[in-house]
């Protein structure tokens, strides 16, 4: 299958371990990732906040692009970039005043957009279109006696009325994944709990004080690693994982992979061809895994 | 003319409410009542039928069962709901099990069964004056409002929150940060603030601006609100209409820094550039420190990844570009 | 361990006391607008609700508030015809002053909450904007979205919230009225349901503003906390309710929550339909249709169900499938989502579930226009729990939010011009206040018998077949002798809670008391009035009969009996006729 890819921004830095992992995987399950041409950022979730208006017209050009693609499904590995697209879209649909507005901007800017993209998660593609099944039977080196902590995070469950694929207090796509790759799937209490990475930019002691309740939970609830689904939980819980583990004094860290580089190792990928940060790659040497 | 009313899924079932009872006396325990239940039966009724006919001695709230009093807020199944816009099948379908938990909202001081102590909330709502401070000339009849229709959707929109706590239990930034009011009294605040026809703006400015930047949009209290409101919406709202009024508190200061430099980031770049919007955001000896962690995670080499601009980025811009 | 057992053995320590110049029970629009009137002027007011304010019933209205706005209504409108659609929708029943005064000040009580941040629906050059609702000769309703009720209840409270001398007691339980033996009003018996402590709030006014009584019906749209308490308090106290033989009944509540659905539906083209898929209105209204008089739609929807062409449990089909997407949505909006998601029903793919409800009380503690009773120096009352005469035998819509208004502002002034020259008396009430208190505790006095709920079931069925849409001698009568039997079961009452922490069951206990008390009220007044008016329909007298019957009942509770005299209705300038749309 050919979908339209949206790397989103993080991918370009500090979570470019996220984007290798995910077109592996992808390319080892024939799912061919069309990189949105000239694609621009979603907003991060902060642009709304300035110009509610401009961040919806600036997800609608880059679905615009899939539609120029003859495209009608655009994937990203980004729980944040998901959402400010579906939100937009959703704005877009059933909130005439923005729509007018949007309309306004788009035609200035030569815009054209007729409404047919979905925007998804690589997760979603993973589980209802390539399905569990498929997805077994790549599986090479089965990551037994691992524990996985799943977490989800928020923005690629809430509002469920917009985000749709899962029930958002009951999610088990992370679980169901984690099990083909034969490793025991975490539930812990923090699983939809927000990361901090959002506060990091107004509020950082609450921000990291976040990300500790995440990583304290799944340890406490015996999980060896942590997965996520997102490009910015990854900045959080990977990228300043030292700093959190500094702060509040754990014991040892809770090292967090993406979702795919969990999928690649399973599916026989090296630590290396995944881009596997260094605090997993220690836990995963010292579990036997890798 | 249509079938009658029709036979889909599931349409009775015998279902067993698992509710987290507390008393002052007793402790807290767990008490199991089976009940049947059609599909149109909310969990209100099926809590009424369980105290009429059951036991009498079950504690909860509720009253007008059509989500306006904003009575009935709990924990079905460990998702905050008002219990009244929930019904029992959908939860079982939802779910996948015919045994459902009932337990009183997270945050506030549990005062019987399913009831908890909402003072705290109220407090919280009353810290942003809940009420329009109308002008003098106003009150005395020597002047009178007018009110856009556009103005009105939009306030109305944030006016309808029916205070029953569910967003504040849910929130994770009200847990940590005692300076963040919480999503409905942001709402409640921004709904007058941005009343043409109020007048104490200033005093407004002074309770929401530092707490609005203490939101961390993990999308709770959209998700939970039963009217729909959208706190975190309100809040949004409040950055946009607050983010340069001095003097600003701490989260302002570093938040306001934060947004500009990811918009200045979008409109240069097409693009978040995370090391400059982090320089911009904490000065460069902070990022440096900063860039340590990421350093010793294994992170040096994605530092220098380069942001490949948007190409179009004039297009971008023009998109940007306000009326 | 028997709950309360140190004041029931010790008779000590004293009672804890509270004073205030005027307590107001009820914290729904009537009551915070008293309070807010009272409180203006100066005087010290406690307004206690067994709810936080904004849980009262008032939030539950939806469709507007009625008003003839100078300068902003149809230019052939006055408040004359306002007056005149109010008169002849409640058959004449209605005191004509009653009805002039809530038209004439309908604008201004309007204009009033704008100007307290009310968000009305707006024209597009800003002013307030307006709709028909049934039974209007010109357009009138003013609204806040679908939630005029909420909206406006909380602009009230927001309002008396913010004001000095209003002091709220909310959760808390007022139980008695506390008179002394010059028939004066010296305040309430109310408690804490949250350590169930009982209060003497001693105060020279009080104001009932404690709403309806919806939960004495099997089926209602009310809050469960409708329970009438207030009549009851009066009636105990020695006031008199006037016309409570009359309760509204709206044929299309909601299956199974009772839910208001709007007449609006059907006024855009819904149809009812029974489990055979008929139109069964043809049969009742053949010109009419749907759209016949509220009590003619709920009596034949009644019809089909008692004949078996009811679908089970007890509904028929409210059928807005034929309308399509588009105009549902733009429409009938309101239907729609109440069925989507207070019945999980979409109404685009099949019928909604409904069935007639108790919907309102148009009698109520006897007041005049300015909300004073007269049997008791001191008691006033106001909104659905005083009976000022302006509904007559049939309230129209969009007139009961106007009223709690209108009719809570003027009782508010005329306390606050009554505490100006009312002195404190100084007899000694300690002994009555101890006697409700003890009445009170009696319900948990038995170790074993029957739970309210049983007996709240058993009142609730009997008050819905026999005192409900159809009523006759014989069922009546059958209804009496139940009320009597259930209101003597009610003292041997077991409460199985002993917990000293908001134990609901006790208060559910003292509120099935009160509900006992107004049914025997109710009933008593039904089988007495031998003619058909407006909501109360006799199937032996089918006709209005207003050689005998043009006047007012009035009814005391005189411990297992009731007591009944009349009182003429006013009339000013308009001459009873017949009631034909």
């Amino acid at each position: 299958m050919k979908v339209a890819y949206y790397p989103g921004c993080a991918s370009h830095g500090l979570s470019k371990d996220v984007d290798i992992a995910t077109r592996k995987v992808a390319d080892l399950l024939g799912i061919e990732l069309v990189e949105v041409p000239d694609w621009n950022c979603c907003g991060g979730g902060f642009l709304d906040e300035y110009d509610e208006v401009g961040q919806v017209a600036l997800s609608i050009r880059n679905l615009s692009k899939v539609e120029s693609l003859r495209l009608n499904k655009m994937v990203t590995p980004c729980s944040v970039c998901l959402h400010s697209h579906r939100l937009a879209q959703h704005k877009y649909k059933e909130d005439s005043d923005v729509r007018k507005a949007v309309n306004k901007r788009l035609n200035r800017a030569n815009v054209q957009y007729s409404g047919t993209v979905e925007t998804e998660h690589i997760v979603w593609v993973l589980l209802r279109d390539v399905g569990v099944e498929r997805l077994k039977q790549h599986v090479k080196r089965p990551l037994t006696g691992l524990k996985v902590g799943a977490y989800y995070g928020c923005q690629m469950l809430r509002p469920e009325s917009v985000m749709g694929f899962e029930p958002a207090f009951n999610p088990r796509s992370l679980e169901t994944l984690i099990s083909i790759t034969g490793a025991t799937p975490v539930t812990f209490p923090q699983a939809r709990a927000c990361c901090g990475f959002p506060l990091m930019g107004s509020n950082p002691d609450v921000g990291l004080k976040l990300a500790y309740n995440v990583l304290s939970g799944a340890t406490n609830a015996g999980a060896d690693i942590l997965v996520h689904p997102c490009n910015l939980c990854h900045l959080q819980l990977d990228t300043l994982q030292l700093k959190v583990v500094e702060r509040f004094k754990l014991p040892q860290p809770l090292p967090a992979i993406y979702i795919t580089q969990l999928l690649g190792l399973a599916f026989g990928f090296t630590p290396e061809e995944l881009g596997i940060p260094k605090l997993a790659l220690e836990v995963l040497r010292k579990k036997g895994v890798v | 003319m249509s079938t009658p009313v029709q036979v889909q899924d599931l349409q009775e079932a015998e279902v067993v409410f698992r509710v987290k009872r507390y008393s002052k006396e007793k402790g807290d325990y767990w008490q199991e009542y089976k009940l049947k239940v059609d599909r149109f039966t909310q969990v209100t009724e099926a809590l009424r039928r369980i105290k009429v006919k059951q036991d009498p001695s079950l504690a909860y709230r509720a009253s007008c069962h059509m989500a306006v009093c904003g009575s009935c807020g709990m924990k079905i199944n460990g998702e905050p709901r008002l219990a009244c816009k929930t019904l029992v099948l959908d939860v079982v379908k939802k779910f996948g099990t015919n045994v459902i938990t009932l337990e009183p909202m997270d945050r506030f001081p549990i005062v019987k069964d399913l009831v908890v102590d909402m003072t705290e909330f109220y407090d919280r709502m009353e810290r942003v004056k809940p009420r329009l401070y109308p002008s003098k000339e106003v009150l005395e009849y020597k002047a009178e409002h007018r009110l856009k229709p556009e103005d009105q959707r939009l306030l109305w929109k944030f006016a309808q929150c029916i205070w029953c706590g569910l967003c504040v239990s849910a929130c994770p930034a009200v847990k940590e940060d005692p300076l963040f009011l919480g999503p409905a009294a942001h709402a409640k605040g921004f709904r007058f603030l941005r009343d043409p026809r109020d007048t104490i703006t200033e005093e407004r400015v002074k309770v929401l601006a530092d707490s609005a930047w203490r939101c961390t949009y993990c999308y709770m209290c959209y998700h939970v609100c039963p009217r729909d409101i959208e706190p975190v919406t309100a809040i949004k709202k409040t950055r946009a209409l607050l983010k340069s009024v001095k003097p600003m508190g701490p989260a302002q200061e570093v938040g306001h820094k934060h947004s500009e430099a990811v918009y200045e980031s979008i409109y240069t770049y097409g693009k978040i550039n995370e090391g400059v919007v982090y320089v911009k955001t904490y000065g460069l000896i902070r990022s440096l420190v900063d860039m340590t962690y990421a350093f010793r995670a294994g992170k040096a080499k994605y530092a220098l990844e380069k942001v490949e601009p948007v190409k179009e980025v004039e297009q971008v811009r023009e998109l940007m570009r306000g009326e | 361990m028997l709950i309360f057992e140190t004041r029931e053995n010790s008779r000590g320590p004293a009672l804890d006391k509270a004073t205030y110049d005027a307590v107001v029970v009820g914290a729904g629009l009537a009551g915070l607008m008293s309070a807010y009137y009272i409180a203006k002027e100066g005087f010290k007011v406690a307004v206690i609700s067994k709810v936080f304010p904004t849980r009262s019933h008032s939030a539950a209205a939806e469709g507007g508030i009625a008003a003839y706005i100078e300068g902003n209504s149809d230019p052939n409108d006055s408040p004359d015809y306002m007056a005149y659609d109010t008169i002849k929708g409640g058959d004449y029943l209605v005191d004509q002053d009653a009805a002039e005064l809530l038209a004439y000040k309908s604008g201004e009580i309007v204009d009033l909450l704008e100007r307290w941040g009310a968000l009305f629906n707006r024209q597009p050059d800003g002013r307030i904007a307006v709709r028909y609702f049934g039974g209007q000769t010109y357009p009138r309703t003013r609204f806040v979205g679908d939630k005029t009720g909420m909206a406006l209840l909380h602009t009230v409270y927001e309002r008396a919230s913010g004001t000095d001398n209003v002091d709220f007691y909310y959760e808390w339980f007022t139980w008695d009225l506390v008179v002394d033996s010059d028939r004066r009003v010296r305040g309430v018996v109310a408690f804490d349901m949250r350590n169930m402590t009982p209060t003497f709030f001693e105060a020279r006014a009080v104001v009932m503003a404690s709403g309806g009584m919806g939960m004495l019906y099997k089926h209602s749209t009310n809050s469960y906390i409708n329970t009438g308490d207030g009549y009851a308090m009066a009636l105990r106290a020695g006031a008199a309710l006037k016309d409570p033989e009359f309760v509204q009944f709206h044929p299309t509540a909601l299956y199974p929550s009772d839910i208001l659905i709007s007449e609006a539906a059907r006024g855009e083209g819904a149809v009812l339909r029974n489990n055979k898929g008929e139109r069964f209105m043809a049969r009742y209204a053949p010109k009419k249709l749907d759209l016949a008089p509220r009590d003619i739609v709920s009596r034949s929807i009644m019809i089909e169900i008692k004949e078996g062409r009811g679908f089970p449990g007890g509904y028929v089909g409210l059928d807005l499938t034929h309308l399509g997407e588009e105009y549902i949505k733009e429409r009938l909006a309101l239907a729609y989502e109440a069925a989507l998601n207070f019945a999980g029903v979409d109404a685009m793919k099949e019928m909604i579930p409904v069935r007639p409800a108790q919907h309102y009380f148009m009698g109520g503690i006897d007041v005049d226009i300015k909300g004073r009773n007269p049997d008791l120096i001191g008691l006033f009352a106001a909104g659905e729990a005083a009976c000022v005469s302006v509904h007559g035998a049939n309230r129209l819509g969009s007139n009961s939010l106007l009223e709690t208004l209108v009719f809570g502002r003027e009782t508010g002034i005329a306390v606050a011009e009554y505490l100006k020259t009312a002195s404190w008396p100084s007899s000694d009430v300690a002994k009555d206040v101890e006697r409700s208190v003890d009445q009170a505790y009696s319900v948990v006095k038995s170790e074993s018998g029957r739970h309210f709920g049983e007996i709240l079931e058993e009142l609730r069925s009997t008050m819905w077949d026999y005192v409900g849409i159809f009523r006759n001698d014989g069922g009546l009568r059958n209804a009496l002798s139940k009320i009597d039997q259930l209101r003597g079961e009610i003292n041997k009452m077991y409460v199985t809670d002993k917990s000293k922490v908001y134990n609901t069951e006790f208060f559910n206990a003292l509120e099935l008391k009160n509900m006992l008390d107004l049914a025997l009220v109710i009933a008593h007044a039904a089988l007495n009035r031998t003619e058909s008016r407006g909501a109360h329909y006799r199937e032996d007298y089918p006709q209005r009969n207003d050689q005998e019957w043009m006047k007012h009942t009035l009814t005391y509770l005189r411990g297992k009996t009731v007591e009944i005299s009349y009182k003429p209705v006013k009339v000013t300038r308009w001459k009873p006729e017949e009631r034909v749309y």
